[in-house]
């Protein structure tokens, strides 16, 4: 009896030895992977975007059922209101006609003027349409994952819109999938423009569902409401993309909050804008010069 | 005589529920659910899982599984590689040094010891996402995403705890 006493205690003995040395050599494992973040290796940003495309498939199946959950409970909890909200659509569809005709108009205007002035076309086209299947970044960082990749031509640092405004900005490609990093994220630095005194500055995100203004001239004057738009600085974002509003401004601290609908993406647009790089620019820049 | 209840670990298919479970908590930590676009409100339910199962059948959660779920969620979350795989080691060392002291104890208990554990890993996580980032990242939503994994902690046992009754 007191062998098979001492064997199993020597087999638990064994057992908990065996787990202690997968403990660490797992732990070496994470910190091996830690480091190779620290130091900057772009490897484990190519094996997210590929590992994204392992999960694509069953997040691309599970986003219908959830699509028409979400839809409706929302048209259950809208039922009460939809009187007021169908006063306040038909308000809003007379203001809207209005502005369409003036926007024809101007869009006319605008055309000719370029074309007179030879101006390029400002205008860029989307490259893709997708939906968001899946978030993440968990408290650390704002992303989403789309369901488009290297197979709809989408490339890393392409600007992503929604039908409000920026989302952000695409970070690592699979083939199926990419990753977005949102403009509310802490590492996101979107170069601004205040649309009503044209003055530059940055929207800095803090991962927080708002975007803190900073840089602004001192002798600028930021007023709640003021929209801001990108500036096209730096190359990243074409210019005149609308981001976010002033919604509150306390001593220094100017509050944004973004005009896109970043807590309920469903769809949407990567733009085809690939900024030339440096040397074209400059060459193109001197090229024009000559021509002009 | 009532037939003794099952305490030695299952293999084969079945051994692999906790796993599976705790694999497709990760794939919903991914969805586009309403506010979790945002991020900062999504409960860690693999650490729950991996909590739940370890107290309950530990032989059925081993490191190597720790380390996978861990690897999986740094994948698909995005967030730098190695971040959840310590969170996930370090809840099965914590486990199974601390289980003496809380086994049989009311689901409060674990309810309480969960909590006290998962703010010890969320600071944990933050110093190293700090360190990778190499400046001192804002605290507030790390604590609140702590706040939100400690309550769903109830729900989520609760849901395992049905699953293990009627499968293991």
């Amino acid at each position: 009896m007191q062998t098979t006493g001492v064997s199993g205690r020597g087999a638990r003995f064994k057992r908990v030895a065996r787990g202690r040395d997968a403990f660490w050599l797992y732990m070496a494992i994470a910190l091996a992977l830690l480091a190779l973040e620290v130091f900057g290796s772009g490897v484990p940003r190519q094996i997210r975007g590929y590992a994204n495309d392992l999960a694509a498939p069953l997040l691309s199946l599970l986003d219908g059922p959830i699509r028409a959950t979400q839809a409706g409970l929302e048209r259950v909890a809208g039922v009460g209101d939809i009187y007021s909200e169908n006063q306040e659509l038909r308000d809003e569809n007379d203001r809207l006609r209005q502005w369409r005709e003036a926007a024809q108009r101007l869009i006319l205007e605008n055309e000719r003027l370029r074309q007179i002035l030879k101006v390029p076309q400002r205008e860029i086209p989307p490259l893709v349409t997708a939906s968001v299947i899946g978030v993440g970044g968990g408290a650390f960082e704002r992303s989403v994952l789309i369901n488009a990749g290297a197979g709809d031509n989408v490339a890393t640092s392409l600007p992503v819109v929604d039908e409000e405004g920026l989302v952000g900005r695409t970070i690592e490609v699979g083939l199926l999938t990419t990753r977005v990093l949102l403009i509310t994220d802490l590492n996101s630095r979107v170069p601004i423009r205040l649309e009503r005194t044209g003055d530059v500055a940055i929207a800095e995100g803090m991962n927080e569902p708002f975007m803190r203004l900073r840089f602004l001239p001192v002798d600028s004057t930021a007023q709640i409401g003021d929209r801001v738009v990108t500036s096209g600085h730096g190359g990243l974002y074409p210019p005149d993309v609308p981001v976010a509003q002033v919604t509150s401004i306390e001593d220094d601290f100017i509050r944004l909050t973004p005009l896109s609908n970043l807590e309920a993406l469903d769809f949407v647009r990567v733009m085809d804008y690939r900024p030339l790089a440096p040397e074209a620019e400059a060459e193109q820049a001197s090229g024009e010069e000559g021509t002009g | 005589m009532a037939p003794a209840r099952q305490t030695q670990p299952l293999f084969g298919a079945i051994g692999l529920m906790p796993i599976t479970v705790s694999f497709l908590l990760a794939m919903l930590m991914l969805l586009p659910l309403g506010s979790g676009i945002a991020g900062y409100a999504t409960p860690h339910l693999v650490m729950i899982s991996c909590f739940y199962w370890l107290s309950w059948r530990p032989l059925l959660m081993p490191y190597g599984a720790c380390m996978l779920l861990g690897l999986f969620l740094d994948l698909w979350l995005g967030v730098p590689l190695g971040v959840n795989i310590v969170m996930l080691l370090l809840t099965r060392l914590f486990v199974l040094n601390q289980l003496k002291y809380y086994k049989g104890k009311n689901r409060g208990v674990y309810w309480l010891v969960f909590s006290v554990m998962a703010l010890g890993f969320f600071t944990i996580s933050w110093l190293i996402m700090s360190a990778v980032a190499g400046t001192l990242l804002p605290v507030d939503t790390v604590f609140l995403q702590w706040l939100v994994t400690s309550f769903f902690y109830a729900p989520v046992a609760f849901v395992l705890g049905r699953l293990r009754r009627w499968v293991l």
